[in-house]
């Protein structure tokens, strides 16, 4: 029996990939005042973003209640009796928590395995999906884990953002407070440490931003893996995708959307790439 | 719960110890955001006790009207009482305790008038209010929770869900009240305790158990933007700032205000609250045997606890160290004008040494700079092409290590230290900044001081001059046309960005027009018209 591979949805895994890979991705929702939300099925993705810009509200998260996870791990044992959840940073996000708790109170026998990616968006997919292609080749669960605490640190992520208003506000800026106050127009560009938003660089144009994830990408020596990724700019990630395909073969660079709950904390123009590999 | 018209003594018990574990969740956070001037020890975990002790009174009050818990909360949060914030949260406990005096149950409304109480009271135990602090954020949550009682709904919870909102709103408003808090980038640290408890509270009356059980509060961020300043912070470690010294007096005929009145003159951040049984007693002084000699006569001493600020002190810097990016390299900008120091300091400059143009500092000026910041290693960005020897003299009198990034102008300077890398070393970090800073063309437009001729322009005194990275290119009547002028010569159509830093002479819409100018003829640039209040120069300009 194949382990069956469980994460959330902060990181960005595309429908269509998970669905391939027989993923099985826990939502983490937004909640507007007493709305919740669920990417392209409540909202479009525009309306989304247009409603942070102008509510006066900053959306709350919402990891769902641990009777779902119960729920999923129960439903998944019917099939296997080794599963491995891989989860985005405790530090962003209570799902891990809640994994781990889950676990305790699922009736069916079954190993499961909770790994704390301490990362977020598709540098946690990466991570997740060289787990399933793993587990799908006939990996155990042993091996599975293992393969992800292997993979935990050759994989990285930059995000370009408009503004620093949204984390800001979000309270999730962590270390990327140093880059507050600029009295310049600047494009921040960040990424996570240590499971933490971790401030990078500084760039005075979003033009000279987007060529620093490319410099970023290209400063890899061996990719295993690719992921480009944004929120409201579909162009951009086209064109930058196109520009790193010279690394990369271009159909094998992922392309996902930045799901709502780090999108309400980064911004609507928010563009990303991950990589896992070595530098 | 859910929907409530009234508050029973239980709920009131129940809310208050689901907000007790909610605020267990964040009370290490809340120690993080600890500052001096005043150190409270361990303000979340100082406020979690004393809610611990809150609630086990609460838990023993013989009766359930509300009252008697309110009661019961109030006297266990005087006898827990730990630090200052804990000291005032007992006082809030008490005036919530007179306002809902005799009340079985209570509403909305009375809830808001309790919360006005527990803010007067509050204020009354402190011989110096601070504003900025956690009396603010009670005071300005009570008048919300008032406004909204009275003007909107009497429905407890909707009152609850104002307090809360404007508790919110006041702790992230805690740094431009308090100046320490916006050195530091942080907010009050017992008003987010106060904050997270009554956002405790509403999880409770609102019946999100799960919420309670599974998500951790939200730590405030801040309304103001922090300016780095880690290492000056750090310079500040060897003032001695003695001891936080906590104890309860038991006796008879204790009179509070009158003791407050005497401790005033033996000691800081005095607090001194309780009835004429008990009295607590928090202040800070460089003599508890004194403070202890001077209240023994009064009655039996209790729950005795003094611990040496300057420890605190030390463990606090460790762990804004940890919070913000490891900086052991610091940055000292030659930079003259205020707006232009600020653009400087804002991308995390470390120090500035006021100087450009005919105002060149000396070695020593610079090596004082360079003494004032606390890191090993320093970087230093001249900005002028006159500084720059000078710069390079500094090493040979520090045992400090000295990179110059010879920057000679101003856009060079931003240029390099926007490339500044958190992560990077001394070297990587030179190299980044000495390559960015070549990536910028500096334009800069002055008047002439004398009659000449140069580079095959015919210059009379007092005409606008025009440099492109140090030549003279162009000469003319008007400055903005000067600086037409110099832009005509470089090649706009592959540049991204325009800063235009408008000196102290000249006219901010004069400024703004050559801005818009720019932007009219080329409409792909992202064009940034920054007041730089620069002697001398009426415009530097940077291409990038």
């Amino acid at each position: 029996m194949a382990v069956k591979i469980v994460t959330d949805s902060l990181g960005d895994i595309p429908s269509e990939v998970a669905g391939e890979l027989g993923i099985t991705v826990i939502p983490i929702n937004v909640l507007f005042g007493t709305e919740s939300y669920r990417d392209g099925v409540d909202l479009t993705t525009d309306q989304f973003y247009h409603k942070l810009m102008h509510s006066k509200t900053f959306p709350t998260t919402i990891v769902p209640p641990l009777d779902m996870f119960v729920d999923i791990y129960n439903k998944l044992a019917e099939e296997t009796d080794e599963i491995a959840v891989i989860t985005n940073s405790h530090k962003l996000s209570a799902a891990y928590e809640a994994a781990l708790q889950a676990k305790e109170l699922m009736k069916r026998k079954c190993r499961v395995e909770v790994v704390d990616s301490l990362w977020a968006v598709m540098a946690q997919g990466l991570i997740v999906i060289a787990a399933a292609k793993a587990a799908d080749a006939g990996a155990s669960l042993d091996e599975v884990v293992a393969l992800a605490h292997f993979n935990i640190p050759r994989v990285d992520v930059r995000m370009v953002l408009d503004t620093l208003e949204y984390l800001k506000r979000g309270g999730r800026i962590g270390k990327a407070q140093a880059f507050l106050g600029s009295v310049l127009k600047v494009s921040p560009v960040l990424g996570l440490r240590d499971g933490e938003v971790f401030p990078f660089a500084r760039e005075r144009s979003r033009a000279k931003a987007i060529d620093y994830l490319y410099n970023f990408a290209a400063s890899f020596s061996h990719i295993d893996e690719m992921a480009v990724e944004h929120a409201t700019t579909p162009d951009e990630a086209d064109e930058l995708t196109e520009r790193l395909s010279s690394k990369f073969p271009k159909e094998r660079i992922y392309r996902s959307k930045v799901s709502p709950v780090i999108g309400a904390h980064v911004g609507p123009r928010v563009l990303g790439v991950a990589v896992l590999g070595d530098k | 719960m859910g929907q409530a018209d009234s508050i029973t003594g239980q709920d009131l018990r129940e809310m208050f110890a689901a907000a007790t574990d909610w605020l267990e969740k964040s009370a290490a956070d809340i120690d993080a955001l600890n500052v001096f001037p005043v150190p409270d020890g361990d303000t979340g975990t100082n406020m979690l006790l004393t809610m611990r002790s809150s609630m086990e009174e609460a838990y023993q009050a013989s009766e359930g009207s509300a009252s008697s818990v309110a009661q019961a909360m109030s006297r266990g949060a005087l006898m827990g009482a730990r630090g200052n914030s804990g000291v005032i949260l007992s006082q809030i406990w008490k005036g919530l305790a007179q306002g809902l005096a005799q009340k079985e149950s209570f509403t909305g409304s009375e809830l808001a008038a309790a919360l006005l109480q527990a803010s007067t009271v509050a204020y009354k135990g402190l011989s110096n209010p601070v504003e900025g602090t956690i009396l603010t954020v009670i005071r300005e949550a009570a008048s919300a929770a008032q406004a909204h009682a009275s003007n909107v709904s009497d429905d407890v919870v909707s009152v609850m869900e104002a307090t809360v909102g404007a508790a919110k709103e006041s702790v992230a408003n805690t740094p431009s009240l308090l100046p320490v808090l916006m050195e530091a980038g942080v907010v009050d640290a017992g008003g987010q305790g106060l904050y997270t408890i009554l956002e405790g509270a509403l999880h409770y009356l609102k019946g999100e158990v799960e919420q309670l059980k599974l998500r951790r509060p939200w730590m405030i961020a801040s309304s103001v933007p922090l300016i780095a300043k880690v290492p000056q912070m750090v310079g500040a470690e060897e003032v001695p700032y003695g001891y936080c010294t906590n104890f309860v007096i038991k006796g008879q005929r204790l009179n509070p205000d009158k003791l407050r009145k005497r401790l005033e003159k033996r000691g800081q951040s005095v607090i001194v609250v309780g009835d004429n049984s008990a009295v607590r007693v928090h202040i800070h002084t460089l003599d508890p045997g004194d403070i202890m000699s001077y209240v023994i006569p009064l009655g039996t001493l209790h729950q005795i606890n003094i611990r040496n600020m300057d420890e605190q002190y030390r463990d606090f810097l460790e762990m804004r160290r940890e919070r913000m990016p490891a900086v052991d390299i610091a940055i000292v900008a030659v930079v003259a004008g205020e707006g232009l120091s600020n653009v400087f300091t804002s991308l995390g400059a470390t120090a500035i040494v006021h100087g450009g143009q005919t105002m060149n500092p000396s070695t020593k000026d610079l090596l004082q700079a360079v003494d004032s910041v606390v890191s090993e290693k320093v970087i230093i960005l001249p900005n002028n092409k006159n500084i720059v020897l000078t710069a390079n003299q500094v090493q040979s009198l520090t045992t400090k290590t000295i990179e110059v990034v010879p920057a000679k102008t101003i856009p060079q300077g931003v240029a390099a230290l926007l490339a500044f890398d958190y992560e990077a070393d001394l070297e990587t970090n030179t190299q980044n900044m000495n390559r960015a800073k070549s990536a910028v063309k500096s334009i800069e437009i002055t008047r002439a001081i004398r009659s000449t001729r140069l580079g095959g322009l015919d210059i009379k005194k007092k005409q606008a001059i025009g440099f492109l990275d140090g030549d003279l290119v162009a000469v003319g009547d008007k400055t903005d046309a000067v600086l037409n002028e110099v832009l005509a010569r470089v090649d706009l159509d592959s540049a991204e960005v325009i800063t235009i830093y408008h000196g102290a002479d000249t006219k901010p819409a004069e400024a703004e027009q050559v801005g818009v100018t720019i932007r009219q003829q080329h409409p792909q640039l992202q064009v940034e018209v920054v007041p730089g209040g620069q002697p001398h120069y009426n415009y530097i300009v940077s291409v990038e």
